[in-house]
């Protein structure tokens, strides 16, 4: 059994980054593997938007990530400097900042580039997405 | 320890990956991991001298590269195939990089735990 880390760095919308990571998660879990935690930096962040509606009849990424977390506790960290840049807020941070709206749930946890450090030196594999 | 390579591979301002490759590559030595840093492809323009690059609305990451010592990033290297395919010389870089041809480059992704492409 090996632990991994992934690092999605892919957008939400128009990256196929975070569906490879995705089934790359499930397929580790399910062969008995660890995944230590997700990580999500650059444009990755966008994942973790509760906002994220696609059409009906498309894959709806968002809700597969919420999905992962729950089903398999895989813990679901943003890069919190990258999401605030890119306008991805919890509920915690749109009081901090004064903002009246926010968009990222409990699914996803807010962290720093530490949690992905951290996260590499303790993981025998990082795999980048 | 394990030991990372951060590998630079595009242009800088353009987007945000080179400037998030070194907030990475500089959190990670400060956690005591070995980092050493490569610059090829398009990432090789970091290295060109004098960038203003406030006059395009970017902030000014590429100052920053000449702090890498204080977080004990000594490891610096660059691909001479990239230099040459963008006509930079290599006597003319304003950081401290070694020059390394494809076989050296592959060696080195053989001595780290990790490399993280940006």
């Amino acid at each position: 059994m090996s632990t991994f880390i992934l690092q999605v760095s892919g957008k939400a919308y128009g990256s196929a980054a975070p569906v490879h990571a995705l089934r790359f998660a499930k397929a580790a879990i399910d062969e008995g593997h660890h995944i230590l935690r997700v990580f999500f930096y650059q444009d990755g962040v966008l994942n973790a938007s509760s906002l994220g509606s696609p059409a009906s009849d498309e894959f709806n990424i968002y809700k597969a990530w919420q999905e992962l977390a729950k089903r398999h506790k895989v813990e679901l960290v943003n890069c919190v400097s990258a999401a605030l840049r890119r306008g991805m807020v919890s509920k915690e941070e749109a009081e901090t900042q004064g903002l009246s709206h926010w968009n990222v749930d409990d699914h996803f946890h807010n962290g720093g580039l530490g949690e992905l450090v951290s996260g590499i030196a303790k993981a025998d594999r990082l795999v980048c997405f | 320890m394990k030991k990372l390579c951060v590998v630079f591979s595009t242009s800088p301002h353009g987007n945000a990956a080179g400037r998030e490759a070194l907030d990475f590559a500089m959190l990670a030595a400060s956690y005591d991991l070995e980092t050493s840093l490569l610059f090829t492809d398009e990432g090789v323009l970091h290295l060109m001298a004098n960038q203003v690059p406030e006059s395009i609305g970017c902030r000014d990451y590429i100052a920053t590269f000449g702090a890498l010592e204080f977080y004990d990033i000594e490891s610096l290297y660059v691909c001479e195939e990239s230099l040459k395919e963008f006509g930079i010389d290599s006597d003319a870089l304003p950081l401290d990089v070694k020059v390394l041809t494809s076989e050296a480059i592959r060696a080195h992704f053989g001595a780290v735990d990790e490399v993280v492409v940006y």
